[in-house]
């Protein structure tokens, strides 16, 4: 039967065609190549929404397309599609994401008269591409290749405005810090096939599926001497590597501040839908497989928790909007870490799609206020932009309130439930979950703080500048997709409406619990709830603990966005922050984590390449070099001897036979 | 009388020949052009018909090939005359080699030979010769390998001394008869000494004969002496002195027939009379030749590539490559023991003769539409040249690349299955030393490519015209030898498959 499931790779390939027809010809078409781009994501769309409508009604798809190394005693190496309800869902944010920021691109792009469209949209359509192939992969090496691929492409992307300096060296930066952790993923790409023979994400022959059955002892895998547990542990935590390198965790999310160096729409798009989100869906993606190892479950809520805390903390100094964002999105990405590594897979999942919305609007309201500060992006030089863009100031306060937490907005749902779960297992007895739970606590009232903290000091008060009193205006492809995501930012959070649930007890309203446990036996949450090793407890019972969760996390949201408030919301705001002193320049240099980082590279990575290119020169290179000058001496002797005489020729030809005769003649006996 | 000896013979047995009848009946044909035309032939007429007549018998032995002639799948080998000649698997796929490069050879002809007199003797002259290599191929008795042999040989004498008022063409015509008399003594005395041990000259009845304890020293000699004749037609050492004379002052066409076709003809008879006259379970003690075949592989593919490493010409450093090639190609006769996978040994030795003749052939026509235009002949002379002729270098640089044996092309799956067949006979040393040698080559290949692309011009050339002869055969040879990487499952098959059933 022809179904929705036989257009799936059309998803895919859409936004690649629109790569290639931009790449080719697209300094021909109007717009360089942007209506190529919008028709292909706006395609890529319908067919998501239309995947998405049929997984409602049950049905999952998982097959392999094509079979590029078929082995011999050993494993397949396929491409396939696996779209079960979590796929779906993503598929539908990827491509409605990328869709708007196509349009809004017109804008940002199109309008401000950039040079080198058809570059700039053939790198948006095969960014597009990778991530949607990614997020249909059916299994790790494929999901590899394209995660590699979403790689590459925020390289291009972020190094768009490569003549100038900063760019190319921000590119450099992510391409390099990512495919550090890239290297343990690869590592643990290897080591899952290596164990189990397999890399599906689904099926009973998949590799979680085979490594619960190893744990339970019913079905045997090579776990090199190790014990299944600890195996397990370690493989996870060499594909964690590539998911830290790219979701931006503590220590590699040095890369991500300066990637602001991209043009907008493009932060855009790797903070909401491709790059960062892949590392935090890999894990979701794969959860089967972590939820048996409560090691890695432990470290994954730590990493997550610390840097939800951390990265917050850096942002309540920063002075330009973008920046502000970056570590909003380091932040909001360790609350997902957080939340899966605390049990919490639906929630994760919730806050990967919450945040899917509210930062893509932000930055594209972001960018809207950019392109009228007319590429200023310091918020001291701001002010007073309420009542001239009213459009992007009502969109961005709406996903400012999503992003702080504060009730009703998306974010307060998806962050409850995540600090939610995350408390009720560490009450369970797992004190490490509950250090984490600490740290993702404090983080509610810093981000409370710095988003309100941006956005007083964007459009509120008196404009402080000539170019904020007398902004450049916007045209409808700003508007437009800023109203629609500032709508999603505002009412996402509905779908899962748990508190309410359990306080009021209205049943049935849970609705991404119920959409992600109609997904195949092994993938659904349900079966990752029996998995995780953490037990529950309640501060007395279940309606409590929530009210009680929920309470803290509003209020701690509200008293830091109050304080924004008292701060900042004057006509003439000053940089309070100079009275943290020290604290200020800690913050402002990041915790000095790039200099300790560039002092692994220069101290211990040079001297040790040093040795290694002693050594590649010296002896290799001596080698090499030593054979090749004994072959060219004895090459220029037989130059010689072929001297261009015939009778020598003659004599030589003789004398070798002879020689031959001689040597085979005394070896054969032939003369006895 | 005559009518019923043809009526008791299997219907139409000698039309088997065919490929090598069409051949030398395109001779004549050219001849009788030649003498019909009282006025200087047109050369569009003779190369066509050249170019016509050895498709023919590459369309012919193609069939042959595929319909299974002389294959086991109907009925076997076909004998003739007195077992005088076989048509089989091997045969035909030699056959292919000969047709195909003869074909390439009269097309770029027809633009280097513009301005000479005499085409048409320098055309049949060229299907003559490969008139003898295809019955080299076929030969079955010592007595019609030497007589192929040497219809083989005279003709390219005559072809390599063509440009008779080029003082290096003559004296590499001569230089290249001395040495080849030469040899053809040693061959025919080697021979004479087989014939002495066994008492037959066909093939089969010598391997029954062979086994003879008392007369192993002259049987010794002997087979020694032959492998002596098979050096020089494969321009192996130590009989390998005149192929950089004779390829250097040849016009660059038949540089391109010798080195490609000649030598696989060398090849092809060489491994019909080792393998059929002196199976390796059936030979006295201390009469080796497979070992004997190893030291000359060793050697002959060594001194090659290191020779070429030091050339200054093009052309000289092509001569000595394609003396390293003959070193791989032994491969396929130092690589057998009795009972071992000799079959993919051979198969693969043959196979990449194949692509050989692509990717040599068109190097050396690469060489002459260079001195068609009149460019240098010393690598700094090729500086520079992919900008004025992008195409030609894209195929030189193909043809470079596919002899270094890089992927993607032919020549990559050639060697590769040739060293894998020997690291699968267990004689991993050879792979060694073979892929040892290849990456050799790769510096004096890549020295070509290096100057064509990244060298700017030395001098002011301009490129006068594009002969389309010469173009057109460079390009067939180009996209052959791109298309043997795809289709080089086949072929390694069909090669196998008949190589095998030789043992």
């Amino acid at each position: 039967m022809v179904g929705i499931f036989d257009f799936a790779p059309a998803i895919v390939l859409l936004p690649f065609v629109s790569f290639l027809v931009a790449l080719a010809v697209g300094d021909r078409l109007p717009k360089g190549g942007a209506l190529a781009g919008i028709a292909a994501t706006a395609g890529s769309l319908l067919l998501a929404a239309a995947t998405f409508l049929t997984v409602a009604g049950g049905r999952t798809y998982d097959a392999t397309i094509y079979t590029w190394a078929e082995g011999i005693e050993a494993v397949d190496l396929t491409f396939g599609i696996l779209i079960d309800p979590l796929s779906a869902m993503m598929l539908l944010i990827v491509t409605l994401i990328a869709f708007l920021v196509h349009v809004f691109s017109l804008g940002y792009m199109n309008d401000e008269g950039e040079v080198g469209l058809p570059r700039y949209y053939a790198g948006l359509g095969l960014f597009t591409a990778s991530m949607l192939g990614f997020v249909v992969a059916d299994n790790l090496l494929m999901a590899f290749m394209f995660f590699e691929l979403v790689g590459l492409c925020s390289y291009l992307l972020i190094g768009f405005w490569f003549r100038e300096p900063g760019p190319p060296s921000a590119a450099k930066k992510a391409f390099l810090v990512t495919r550090f952790g890239d290297y343990f993923f690869l590592v643990g790409v290897v080591a899952v096939f290596a164990t189990f023979g397999t890399a599906a994400f689904s099926g009973s022959e998949s590799f979680p599926v085979l490594a619960e059955a190893a744990l339970h002892g019913e079905a045997t895998v090579n776990t090199f001497g190790f014990a299944p547990q600890t195996w397990f542990t370690i493989v996870g935590l060499l594909v964690l590597g590539g998911v830290v390198g790219k979701s931006a965790q503590f220590p590699l999310h040095t890369w991500l501040p300066d990637a602001m160096e991209g043009p907008t729409p493009v932060s855009a798009l790797i903070h909401a839908a491709t790059m960062v989100a892949a590392g935090v869906y890999l894990v979701a993606r794969m959860y089967g497989f972590y939820a048996l190892s409560p090691d890695a479950l432990a470290i994954i809520a730590l990493i997550g928790g610390f840097t939800a805390l951390f990265a917050a903390t850096m942002g309540v100094v920063k002075r330009e909007i973008k920046q502000v964002l970056a570590y909003s999105t380091i932040s909001q990405y360790g609350y997902m870490m957080l939340a899966l590594g605390g049990g919490g897979y639906v929630a994760a999942t919730f806050h990967l799609m919450t945040h899917a919305f509210f930062k893509a609007l932000l930055f594209l309201g972001a960018g809207s206020v950019i392109i009228a500060m007319h590429h200023n992006e310091d918020m001291w030089d701001m002010g007073g932009l309420k009542e001239k863009m009213p459009v992007t100031y009502y969109a961005f306060l709406s996903g400012s309130l999503a992003l702080a937490g504060i009730f009703p907005f998306s974010g307060f749902w998806s962050k409850d439930e995540v600090l939610y779960e995350t408390l009720i297992h560490g009450l369970g007895g797992s004190p490490v979950l509950l250090a984490a739970y600490a740290m993702g606590l404090l983080a509610v009232f810093f981000t409370g703080f710095y988003t309100f903290r941006m956005v007083f000091l964007t459009f509120h008060g008196e404009p402080r500048t000539q170019t904020a009193s007398d902004p450049h205006s916007v045209r409808w492809n700003v508007k437009g997709p800023l109203a629609v995501l500032g709508v999603l930012a505002a009412t996402t959070g509905l779908v899962n409406m748990v508190p309410v649930e359990k306080l009021l007890g209205i049943g049935g309203i849970d609705f991404l619990h119920q959409w992600l446990d109609m997904s195949t036996e092994s993938l659904n949450a349900h079966h990752y709830g029996e998995l995780i090793p953490y037990s529950s407890a309640y501060i007395g019972g279940e309606a409590t603990t929530v009210a009680i969760g929920a309470g803290v996390s509003l209020g701690l949201a509200l008293a830091g966005a109050g304080l924004a408030h008292l701060l900042y919301n004057v006509p003439e705001p000053v940089e309070h922050t100079d009275r943290l002193g020290g604290i200020k320049t800690l913050l402002y240099n990041n915790y000095y984590q790039d200099e300790y980082q560039v002092w692994l590279a220069n101290g211990v990575t040079r001297p040790v390449a040093r040795v290694a290119n002693k050594f590649d020169q010296g002896v290799v290179d001596g080698v090499v070099n030593g054979v090749s000058s004994v072959s060219l001496f004895s090459g220029s002797r037989v130059r010689r001897i072929q001297t261009g005489v015939v009778s020598n020729y003659a004599v030589l030809l003789t004398l070798g036979l002879t020689a031959l005769l001689l040597a085979f003649g005394l070896l054969g006996g032939w003369f006895v | 009388m005559f009518d019923l000896a043809l009526q008791a013979e299997p219907a139409a047995t000698w039309t088997a020949l065919a490929p090598a009848i069409l051949l030398g009946l395109t001779g004549l044909v050219l001849l009788g052009i030649d003498t019909i035309r009282t006025d200087e032939a047109s050369n569009a007429l003779l190369a066509s018909v050249s170019a016509g007549g050895s498709l023919l018998a590459f369309g012919t032995a193609a069939w042959f090939l595929v319909a299974g002639t002389g294959q086991e799948r109907t009925g076997g080998a076909i004998t003739l005359y007195g077992d005088a000649l076989v048509v089989d698997g091997m045969s035909l796929f030699f056959t292919l080699i000969f047709t195909i490069v003869t074909a390439m050879v009269v097309v770029a002809s027809y633009d280097y030979l513009r301005d000479h007199e005499h085409r048409a003797v320098f055309y049949s002259l060229v299907l003559f010769a490969a008139t003898g290599m295809t019955l080299l191929s076929m030969a079955n008795s010592l007595a019609t390998v030497f007589v192929s042999l040497e219809l083989a040989s005279l003709p390219s004498y005559a072809l390599v001394a063509f440009l008779k008022n080029d003082k290096g063409s003559v004296e590499a015509g001569l230089k290249y008869f001395l040495i080849g008399a030469v040899s053809s003594a040693v061959f025919a005395f080697g021979i004479s000494l087989v014939y002495a041990v066994t008492g037959s000259l066909v093939l089969g009845d010598v391997a029954a004969a062979v086994n003879a304890p008392e007369m192993a020293g002259v049987l010794g000699i002997g087979v020694l002496m032959m492998i002596g004749g098979f050096a020089f037609k494969t321009a192996s050492v130590p009989f390998h002195f005149w192929a950089p004379e004779a390829y250097e002052g040849a016009p660059a066409p038949i540089s391109a027939f010798l080195s490609s076709a000649s030598k696989a003809a060398g090849f092809a008879v060489a491994f019909r009379v080792f393998v059929e006259a002196f199976p390796l379970g059936a030979l006295p003690a201390g009469v080796d030749w497979v070992i004997a075949f190893q030291v000359l592989a060793v050697v002959t593919m060594t001194l090659g590539n290191f020779a070429a490493a030091t050339q200054e010409k093009v052309k000289r450093m092509l001569a000595y490559s394609s003396i390293g090639h003959a070193g791989y190609a032994l491969i396929g006769l130092a690589a057998l023991t009795a009972g071992g996978p000799n079959g993919d040994v051979l198969g693969a030795s043959m196979a990449h003769l194949l692509v050989y003749g692509f990717m040599n052939t068109g190097a050396f026509l690469f060489i002459a539409l260079v001195e068609h235009w009149g460019v240098g002949r010393t690598f700094e002379d090729y500086n520079g040249l992919a900008s004025t002729a992008p195409i030609a270098a894209v195929a030189m640089t193909v043809f470079m690349f596919s002899l270094a044996g890089l992927p993607p092309f032919g020549g990559f799956l050639s060697k590769y299955a040739l060293f894998y067949s020997a690291i699968e006979a267990g004689f991993w040393w050879l792979a060694a030393v073979g892929a040892i040698n290849s990456a050799l080559s790769l510096f004096y290949y890549s020295r070509v490519v290096k100057a064509m692309w990244i060298e700017s011009p030395s001098g002011d050339f301009e490129i006068q015209s594009r002969p389309v002869g010469l173009y057109a055969a460079v390009i067939f040879a180009g996209l052959g030898t791109l298309l043997l990487l795809p289709a080089f499952g086949p072929v390694i098959e069909t090669a196998q498959t008949v190589a095998a059933t030789l043992f």
